[in-house]
């Protein structure tokens, strides 16, 4: 897909979705004219197959099935210095986030797995201890993602230094929050939010 | 304190990992605030602010999750005191975003059933200390400047980005943490890495990325001859804190098998690599070693990187 010669005509240009880009992201793709400081800033780029300039032109001419084929949106940490940095006011970081968000509800094969699965076991966590309980993490990202030895060493030094905690603390309203995911997914079902 | 002048007081969200993999910067959080006879009174109930994760695929459920917490924070007297630079930086996002945006704003308080609260002003504790608190006071409570320690003072990404939301300090060059290092008699160093990403929560799905954004950040901190490292992250200090051996493993010796000799002759005819090991502290702990907060009380124990010989070579302990 990445090195197919690209053909542009209404029939490859998929407007609809960077429109929906654009809402979500509350950033227009069209401003950008290329001048590649959000790629030369990027501190992941060299992991990327597409930089960042290269998503938002990709963008511009409705390739949005490329940009999803691929891993770089993946790869992307949210450091904000595209954003920081672009002299047209693209804020690239808003629209990795809508990208991945598209990416997500597509469930298609264009994910990076690792990257997905640690944030599904992270919004996991929270959905079911309100917080953060680290080692619930760590060891449920090791066997879901087949990596038994991944960090061995390291789970035990932590537990001695007292960084990672045996036992989770529950939020007393904990149910507040099952609450708001519900409500969510509610608004999304009726269409009242992206 | 100037007489006429209240105390000082602050509600205060720690996050997740200040209750976990960074607790020596809620310890010393807590012993510096204590120690400046600044009030700090946490927000009962908190929830998880959602971090990268969250925003990273689901930008309506991380602005839910903040707006909740900040509602929680309503109940607390005091603006909001963040040490973490990532709920900081999700905190102030999530005001800024609802303030301009109506829609937004209209789904969010549906999502928490209830009103968004978003004029509590959300502050950093390097703020808080700087400005608020104030750099001539904080000097005049040095009771042991930390004369002779040179240190790297780290932004990393969330403290300064993007810039109309975090309103903390100048985004591409920023001086608040040498400020405050001054003001404890340290010496900061000139370098070049401050504000690149250390690869941030890649450390779980990608170590690998960690890895080598890490290395370059320990390298040109010691190439700026720091002794240390200052942050004011949690996910920074464990990058470059837990994953500084591993660094060392992957980048740090010269490579001696046969395709080193080859490929990289180069390198090895140039000096020695340099190898010390860089002790990574989060401000407070600095701030409150200098206010005589005994060191037993700064969470020194859960560091990985030992920090004792250095701070013992420059009669700080």
């Amino acid at each position: 897909m990445k090195n197919k010669l690209m053909h542009l005509s209404n029939e490859t240009m998929n407007v609809g979705f960077v429109k929906k880009v654009e809402a979500l992201s509350g950033s227009s793709v069209r401003r950008c004219f290329q001048c590649g400081k959000c790629s030369a800033g990027c501190p992941m780029s060299a992991f990327m197959e597409h930089p960042p300039n290269r998503i938002v032109r990709l963008l511009q001419l409705g390739q949005g099935q490329r940009v999803l084929a691929g891993r770089s949106i993946w790869y992307c940490a949210s450091c904000e210095t595209c954003t920081t940095r672009c002299p047209n006011k693209v804020d690239l970081a808003g629209i990795m986030d809508a990208l991945r968000k598209l990416s997500w509800d597509a469930d298609g094969p264009s994910k990076e797995s690792y990257v997905q699965l640690a944030n599904r076991l992270f919004i996991e966590n929270i959905r079911t201890y309100g917080r953060q309980y680290e080692l619930r993490l760590g060891a449920a990202f090791n066997m879901k993602s087949g990596q038994f030895l991944k960090d061995l060493m390291l789970g035990p030094k932590l537990i001695s230094k007292g960084k990672l905690k045996m036992f989770h603390s529950k939020n007393k309203n904990i149910g507040e929050i099952e609450a708001i995911f519900k409500r969510i997914e509610e608004m999304r079902k009726k269409g009242e939010a992206l | 304190m100037t007489p006429g002048k209240k105390r000082l007081n602050y509600s205060y969200y720690p996050g997740c990992s200040l209750h976990a993999s960074g607790r020596e910067y809620d310890i010393s959080t807590r012993a510096l605030f204590k120690a400046l006879n600044v009030g700090l009174k946490e927000v009962p109930d908190w929830f998880c602010c959602g971090a990268t994760p969250a925003h990273n695929v689901d930008e309506l459920l991380s602005l839910s999750l903040c707006a909740k917490n900040l509602s929680l924070a309503e109940q607390v007297e005091g603006d909001l005191a963040v040490a973490c630079a990532a709920c900081f930086s999700r905190l102030k996002t999530t005001q800024h975003h609802l303030k301009e945006d109506e829609e937004k704003r209209k789904q969010v308080e549906t999502a928490i059933a209830g009103p968004a609260a978003l004029d509590k002003p959300v502050k950093h504790i390097l703020e808080i200390l700087a400005r608020e608190f104030g750099l001539s006071k904080l000097e005049e409570s040095v009771k042991k400047p930390l004369l002779g320690l040179k240190v790297a003072s780290y932004y990393g990404c969330l403290l300064t980005r993007p810039p109309e939301v975090p309103e903390l300090d100048d985004c591409e060059d920023p001086s608040i943490m040498e400020d405050i290092l001054r003001a404890l008699g340290a010496e900061p160093v000139k370098w070049s890495h401050r504000m690149e990403c250390c690869g941030a929560n890649f450390t779980l799905s990608r170590p690998g990325v960690v890895l080598k954004l890490s290395n370059a950040i320990l390298e040109s901190a010691r190439l700026a001859g720091a002794d240390c490292i200052m942050v004011a992250c949690p996910l920074c200090h464990g990058n470059l804190d837990i994953r500084q051996k591993e660094i060392k493993d992957a980048y740090g010796a010269p490579d001696s098998t046969l395709f080193g000799n080859i490929f990289g002759s180069e390198l090895q005819q140039g000096a020695p690599k340099d190898q010390r090991d860089l002790p990574v502290f989060y401000i407070t702990q600095l701030a409150a070693l200098a206010m005589g907060v005994p060191s037993g009380n700064l969470g020194f124990e859960s560091v990985i990187t030992d920090p004792k010989p250095l701070l013992r070579e420059k009669q700080l302990l």
